[in-house]
């Protein structure tokens, strides 16, 4: 019997086009966007990344998590602790282990070094949080949000508390931020065409029966976790060189709400889907930004209040979510053959009265 | 193909579940090679003793041995390595992935690289004759072939057990005709211990080496098939239910015997 074409050959196309696409956006933005209009391309990237982590993990479980933007926390803070000179952190960081206060790293090997940070500490609540199913795993991961961000926002001597830890190097830049999509786009796609990815996304879709089939679905929500949470430390990682400060209040309730709603909006269950959601909300959100800064109409500047940004995205899921309950991309990825999104020919599930539920 | 002790035991199982008794005492054994019949009326406890033996219903009392060793409290992924494989009263089928890869997570769920299991997939689809059904998103399939699926996900990597909860409940008669080929030869060619669970007691009778038939949670009746067939207890539990068209089955069997 001849050997099957590889899966990587049949699905290759889905990243090489989000990362085409995107490094055209790059480029366009590199050439001809002005230096705000690059720091919102810059702002998008990191988007991305976190999207595309958390894709990893929602996607292929089916579990919603509201936890990992603490992740992104972690990241960030690491990489503000690896990369401040340090004369800078013995003035405000005091609490550091003094090995930690003297080093200092270029980007390209903190960055690194904070995926991984998360990624064991993700390892280790996971193994816990992992046990739990549904909504039980849901709320367990919104609590981790919670001591996370608590633990960030009051250890002043090693976090600089509620306040801004100032110094980062600023070596963002759009090449940059293109870079790390494109790494977090790998290594989903990687990860979801892996044995862990195929055995999760059937325990998504029977719990029961993954079991009876061999998978542990435990390990592989694990394995999931993991990888969701090295992705979406390295995009912590960009954003403190983004803003060359971080303060924990960035890594909470709003950033959570915001990349949930662009995963859900994209499409929740595929890659393309976890990046359309993110650029077609960063379109809305910069659309919306101009607009609370006023327009003005015959000398009076007409500007809608603070807050309608978050607004518009809550109302625009929700219509999402009525009309297109699987999101921009119906949950497709793309690639040559539907693209763009051909209608697929899904014959309807023949419903018999035989179906029970044992 | 069988040798002695090699066989898959439920011994003097009991479950309850509030206060309902769904198996009292029950004692089953399914050996290597060879085809084993359960039956009984709805709610007898059928399933939840297929439950028992693969590690999803935990016992009351009693035990569940596997070739010799206690398999009580092991997980069902364990289980299945072990060799112990079902197929769902309602298919369960992955739904959203096509025909192949249901077969190929059995083969992930192993421990096969994804680029054997598929390869295996494809024999075991050629083996049961739906080759051309590899392509198809597994909630598109009609109801046969989804339990010809269900059946090809089941024994991949060949397990030693094969637990089928009524794989050919809305069959026709030339479907369960072939249904009767293909479990024959999984325990024929392949070695497999089957557990046929059938309200179709036709292909019970005929595929059966030795039928336990199951009332209320209680064995009422073990044996071979000419046994079944003149039992007075078993015609009598099927009396009075929605299954006792079964009963002139089992006399037009009789008397034809
Ligand atoms: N998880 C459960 N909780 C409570 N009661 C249950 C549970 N599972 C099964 N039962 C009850 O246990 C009894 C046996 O059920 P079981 O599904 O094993 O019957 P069965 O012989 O498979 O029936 P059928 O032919 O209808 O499939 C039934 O009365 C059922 O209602
Ligand atoms: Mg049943």
């Amino acid at each position: 019997m001849s050997r099957p074409p590889s899966v990587i050959r049949q699905t290759i196309v889905t990243p090489i086009i989000l990362i085409v696409v995107l490094l055209a956006m790059a480029a366009l933005s590199y050439q001809f966007g002005s230096r705000a209009f690059n720091r919102t391309a810059i702002e998008m990237f990191i988007n991305i990344m976190v999207v595309v982590g958390l894709y990893a993990f929602v996607g292929n479980s089916g579990l919603l998590s509201f936890g990992h933007i603490s992740f992104m926390c972690l990241g960030a803070y690491m990489t503000a602790w690896l990369t401040i000179p340090p004369v800078m952190k013995s003035i405000t960081l005091k609490g550091l282990p003094a090995w930690l206060l003297h080093t200092q790293l270029p980007m390209w090997v903190a960055t690194p070094i904070s995926g991984v940070f998360a990624a064991l500490f993700a390892l280790i609540v996971g193994r816990i949080i992992m046990r739990l199913s549904g909504i039980a795993a849901s709320i367990a991961t919104f609590g981790l949000l919670g001591v996370v961000n608590n633990v960030y926002s009051n250890w002043d001597s090693v976090t600089g508390g509620q306040g801004s830890i100032v110094g980062i190097p600023p070596t963002m830049n759009v090449w940059i931020g293109w870079l790390g999509a494109a790494v977090a786009i790998v290594t989903a796609y990687l990860y979801s065409i892996s044995r862990s990815g195929l055995a999760l996304r059937a325990a998504r879709d029977e719990e029961v029966a993954a079991r009876a089939s061999g998978v542990d679905i435990v390990r592989e929500r694990l394995v999931a976790f993991v990888v969701s949470a090295f992705i979406i430390g390295l995009a912590g990682a960009f954003y403190a060189h983004f803003l060359s400060i971080v303060n924990p209040g960035s890594f909470y309730l709003r950033t959570t709400f915001i990349t949930l709603s662009m995963l859900v909006v994209g499409g929740m269950y595929s890659l393309s889907g976890a990046v359309a959601g993110v650029v077609a909300i960063s379109v809305l959100i910069e659309l919306f930004r101009d607009l609370e800064k006023g327009v003005s109409v015959g000398g009076l500047t007409v500007g809608l209040p603070n807050g309608a940004q978050e607004i518009a995205i809550g109302i625009i899921t929700i219509v999402i979510l009525i009309y297109l309950p699987s999101g921009l991309t119906r949950n497709r990825e793309f690639s040559w053959r539907n693209w763009p999104l051909q209608r697929r020919r899904l014959v309807p599930p023949v419903q018999t009265a035989l179906k029970e539920t044992n | 193909m069988t040798s002695q002790g090699l066989e898959l035991v439920a011994r003097d199982v009991s479950v309850q579940f509030e206060g309902l008794k769904a198996l009292s005492d029950v004692t089953l054994a399914v050996p290597r090679g060879r085809i084993t019949g359960l039956i009984g009326p709805n709610g007898a406890g059928k399933t939840t003793l297929i439950n028992v033996l693969t590690g999803f219903q935990p016992v009351g009392t009693g035990t569940v041995e596997l070739e010799g060793n206690a398999i009580g409290g092991i997980a069902p992924h364990k289980l299945r390595r072990m060799g112990v494989a079902r197929t769902f009263q309602s298919g369960r089928l992955f739904r959203d992935l096509p025909v192949i890869d249901n077969l190929e997570v059995t083969g992930v769920g192993l421990g096969q690289s994804r680029r054997d299991a598929i390869t295996e997939a494809r024999q075991v689809l050629a083996w049961l004759g739906i080759s051309p059904l590899a392509a198809t998103i597994a909630g598109a399939l009609p109801y046969t072939d989804e339990r010809r699926v269900a059946i090809g996900r089941a024994i991949m990597c060949t397990p030693r057990y094969l637990l089928l909860d009524e794989p050919a409940a809305g069959m026709s008669e030339h479907e369960s005709h072939d249904l009767a080929v293909i479990i024959k030869r999984i325990a024929g060619e392949l070695g497999v211990g089957v557990l046929l669970i059938e309200h179709n007691i036709g292909l019970v009778l005929e595929l059966c080496e030795r039928i336990f038939v199951l009332d209320s949670g209680e064995i009422i009746e073990v044996g071979a098939p000419d046994q079944i067939r003149r039992s007075d207890a078993v015609r009598h539990a099927y009396m009075g239910t929605q299954r006792d068209e079964i009963i002139p089955a089992l006399a037009e069997q009789a008397a034809a015997s």
